[in-house]
């Protein structure tokens, strides 16, 4: 029989959140390099599973019980404990998001394993299985081996793997019910009603197009352009570190190594020099434009796409290109 | 508007008995730990029946863990650390013992190598070793010897009864950037202590406070720094060796500047690399205000061999940090009624050998022999605790910095006066034309504008921030990524500006804004502002900040006051 590899999709108020397909990505590619069998699971959102079985996986689980809503690190922790003892598999794969860095530790611990965490990649060499992390901020990376024994836990940088590249699978796969039993006491904290701190308040991760200002914008008010073009294109708008210090934008809307890390179909640099500080934000975007009148600045070396020039001369006209081939296709 | 941090008032305070605090988790303040430690089990063992507790002395650390905002070259002269710990060898972690030594004297494209190097900065049987690991590593013993250390806290105020130190106040965590408290607001303890020990490093923010109070500096020198600015490379093999020492002068700092440049070779990390660590250290005392230290380190860099060393290597971590030049003079008292000062916050260092760590060790040594008596008496006034100056007058600390009193003072007047004093005062135990020289703080020295020529003259090269190619150079911004540092966002402005009115109408014009130069983390910025007079505006950065306290020291105005920010925030000095 050979080894499994388990991917712990995750999901928000019973929506899979889309880093999950990530994750799926890196365990179909880690299966195909080891031989090994994919298999995937969903915690408490039995309804998430039939979109989990769509992709090319052996198998799913939906993991449920009424104590899974809402969610406790405490309820998931002890869930999987209970699944994974029962049919241990060789390798759990999650994404490294705030969820899972809120309950896999303690999961890791109670089974007596460890994690590998924030990896960028992984490889596959003389048999053994290798995962890359960074180190001195990205630097250097440092290939990480588990010495201990099954099951071994490695979580996946946002990014790392590209969520579209995850193959749909010839038919379903089965979905397994597994029902697990957490008892009384075993959830210490009492979960209140889930808020979001600002009124409009956006999740940049889950954008697929972002429009970027920096300090090229100039003015405040300016930002309008970017917003409309954000609007035309069907996207967010985001910005760097000084916009967000000034107040011409709230701190959620911050890209970068004090903001957010976002990896979207497509980033709209406008008006942003490229500052290291930025670009570990956003360097794992699919594709990305940059618009900057300075032909030196850092950003046109990741940039797919380099625009110098000027952005009030570009953005405008731009702007009604976009609406154009959206009404015309 | 800028809201700037200060203690909280009207709050109740947790309030925590101590027997002896002590600020600062570097060299200094472990070794004072360890000592009293060791002190106390001796006392233990040959008295079981009257136990001295271990329970009631502190270490605060403002680092989220111990060391990480320990930078330095670094060389360690083992004096120190052999009496403290006789068997050090075994287990400390030393990177590479001196091998061989250098000094060279840089042109803008050539070097001249020093056929003898001078006495002082000899280094056979001295260590390479990171100061960051190396203090980790006492950390450890500390912890095993069985005394706290608090990381995460910050000594941000002493208390007084009438004039006696009686206790610190550690930094209030959860207030938010307009100074009200947030949901996970802790004001900050008040720790009652018999004995409080300052070992905050150099410019210490409570030390500020207390000379300020007592005019402890009245009959000193008043106190002098450079600003030594650091990078650590990985660089292929065979460029150097690990345990080699450089220390090179002049360019490209003229005559007129004063300061030099580092170079250690250390092992690589079981890789067939070695790991460089090198930094320029500029006197901040230079007369051009658009002087901008990290520049002067790339412009070192790009120095044909420096460039040679690091061609194919990455540069991956970064740092800077102030250090004390003033030498004897410069010393304040060290004891007073219930307070002492170790390591560099009362100025141990000795600047001719560019050495201060044995001398922090040393110091905090003998103040922990002083605390031990303290305690044991129960008495910690000004006459108990002075044997501490007493003890530092008749050891090996004052010995050695005794020869060097006056070597900083005399390059005064630039380096080829320095030279003829220094020279002079090799030959007279430290003399040289008069037994004590003044100084003049270093601050004092900056010209306005005005004075200086328009394009910058023969200093044109150091001036502004550096541009950086990315490879063997970096900007200020790139640089500052790799220190690594962080912090809470949402509290006040930890930099206290005390009248930015002086920043936006007077700074502007007479010396065009020195702090964005003078910091070498991107803190300071002058943004466009047309409401104020000169059309700028101070505007801070505060969590780029990585404590080096230069601009406490360089401000020509001196209206500048970096108390420390929340606990735990600062930058990682990994391997530093």
């Amino acid at each position: 029989m050979p080894d499994t590899i388990l991917v712990v999709v995750e999901q928000r108020e019973g929506k899979l959140n889309r880093v999950s397909w990530e994750t799926i990505t890196a365990g179909q590619a880690i299966a195909a390099a080891t031989g090994w069998t994919l298999e995937a699971a969903v915690v408490g959102a039995a309804a998430a599973a039939p979109e989990v079985a769509a992709k090319k996986v052996a198998k799913v689980y939906a993991i449920e019980s009424a104590r899974l809503n809402p969610y406790t690190p405490d309820a998931f922790a002890a869930a999987l404990k209970q699944f994974l003892s029962s049919k241990p598999p060789k390798l759990i794969l999650m994404p490294h998001t705030y969820q899972v860095r809120d309950f896999v530790p303690k999961l890791a611990t109670a089974m007596g394993r460890t994690v590998i965490s924030d990896c960028i990649g992984f490889k596959h060499e003389s048999g053994k299985l290798l995962f890359t992390r960074q180190m001195f901020q990205g630097k250097l990376a440092a290939d990480v081996s588990f010495s201990s024994d099954a099951p071994w836990f490695a979580t996946f940088q946002n990014g790392a793997f590209r969520g579209d590249k995850a193959e749909e699978g010839a038919s379903a796969a089965a979905v397994e019910t597994v029902n697990v039993d957490i008892a009384d006491g075993v959830i210490r904290n009492n979960p209140q009603e889930i808020f979001k701190e600002a009124k409009q308040a956006v999740d940049l991760t889950q954008a697929e197009v972002i429009v970027a200002v920096g300090r090229g914008i100039k003015e405040q008010k300016n930002i309008e352009i970017a917003k409309q073009l954000a609007d035309a294109l069907g996207g967010d708008l985001a910005a760097s570190r000084p916009i967000c210090d000034s107040g011409w934008l709230p701190m959620d809307r911050q890209i970068g190594s004090s903001g957010q890390t976002v990896a979207p179909k497509l980033y709209l640099a406008l008006g942003i020099s490229g500052a290291i500080q930025h670009i570990v934000g956003m360097k794992g975007s699919r594709t990305i434009i940059a618009v900057n009148k300075d032909s030196e600045a850092p950003i046109f070396e990741l940039a797919d796409y380099a625009v110098v020039g000027n952005l009030f001369d570009i953005v405008p006209p731009l702007i009604e290109e976009v609406k154009k081939a959206k009404a015309g296709s | 508007m800028i809201t700037f941090r200060k203690p909280i008032e009207g709050v109740e305070r947790p309030q925590m008995p101590a027997d002896v605090v002590i600020v600062g988790g570097g060299p200094a303040g472990m070794a004072c730990a360890l000592r009293l430690a060791q002190l106390i089990d001796e006392h233990n063992n040959a008295h079981p029946d009257a136990q001295l507790s271990k329970e009631n002395i502190y270490v605060l650390e403002k680092a989220r863990e111990v060391g990480q905002h320990c930078l330095s070259g670094a060389l360690l002269d083992p004096r120190a650390i052999a009496e403290l710990l006789p068997d050090f060898k075994k287990d400390a972690p030393l990177d590479a013992e001196v091998t061989k030594e250098a000094v060279y004297f840089f042109t803008e494209k050539s070097k001249f190598k020093f056929p003898i190097t001078p006495p002082f900065l000899r280094d056979h049987g001295n260590y390479v070793i990171s100061l960051n690991k190396f203090v980790k590593w006492m950390g450890s013993k500390v912890e095993q010897a069985g005394v706290t250390i608090f990381t995460g806290f910050a000594g941000s105020e002493l208390l007084y009864d009438g004039d006696r130190v009686n206790g610190v106040r550690t930094d209030d965590k959860g207030v938010d950037k307009e100074g009200h408290q947030k949901s996970n607001f802790e004001p900050g303890y008040d720790l009652q202590a018999k004995v409080v020990i300052l070992a905050e490093g150099p410019r210490g923010s409570l030390t500020k406070q207390l000379v300020q109070k007592f005019d402890l500096a009245k009959n000193a020198n008043p106190q002098t720094y450079g600003v030594g600015v650091k990078e650590l490379w990985e660089v292929p093999a065979g460029r150097i060796a690990a345990g080699e020492v450089i220390y090179t002068m002049g360019w490209p700092l003229t005559t007129r500047e004063y300061g030099g440049a580092w170079i250690y070779g250390s092992p690589g990390h079981g890789t067939t690399d070695n790991i460089v660590s090198l930094g320029f250290v500029t006197g901040l005392d230079y007369a051009d205000p658009r002087l901008d230290p990290q520049r002067v380190l790339q412009q070192f860099k790009k120095h044909p061999f420096v460039a040679k060393l690091l061609e194919g290597g990455k540069m991956i971590r970064y740092g800077a940090k102030s250090m004390p030049y003033g030498g004897w003079w410069a010393i304040p008292p060290v004891a007073g009624d219930g307070w002492m000062l170790i390591g560099d916050t009362a100025g141990f260092l000795n600047s001719a050998r560019l050495k201060g760590i044995h001398l922090a060790i040393k110091s905090g040594m003998l103040a922990a022999e002083t605390a031990f008596h303290a305690l044991m008496k129960n008495d910690s006034s000004a006459a108990t605790l002075g044997d501490f100056q007493k003890t530092v007058d008749s050891s090996w600390i004052k010995e050695e910095l005794w020869k060097y009193r006056n070597l900083h003072q005399g390059f005064e007047h630039g380096m080829l006066a320095g030279m003829f004093h220094t020279g002079l005062q090799m030959i007279t135990g430290g003399r040289g034309l008069r037994n004590r020289y003044t100084g003049v703080a270093g601050y004092e020295r900056m010209k306005k504008l005005s004075q200086l020529p328009a394009d910058g003259g023969a200093e044109a090269h150091l001036l502004g921030p550096a541009k950086g190619d990315g490879k063997l150079t970096f900007d200020k911004l790139t640089d500052l990524y790799h220190s690594g540092t962080k912090h809470e966002e949402d509290q006040p402005a930890h930099l206290v500006i005390h009248d930015t009115n002086v920043c936006n109408e007077r700074c502007v014009k007479e010396y065009g804004s020195p702090c964005q130069n003078f910091c070498p983390a991107n803190v300071y910025e002058m943004v466009d502002d047309s409401s104020q007079p000169n059309g700028k505006r101070i505007s801070l950065n505060p969590s780029n900040c990585v404590h080096c306290k230069t601009c406490d020291i360089q401000d020509p105005y001196q209206i500048i006051t970096w108390v420390p920010p929340e606990g735990g925030g600062g930058p990682n000095y990994d391997g530093m």
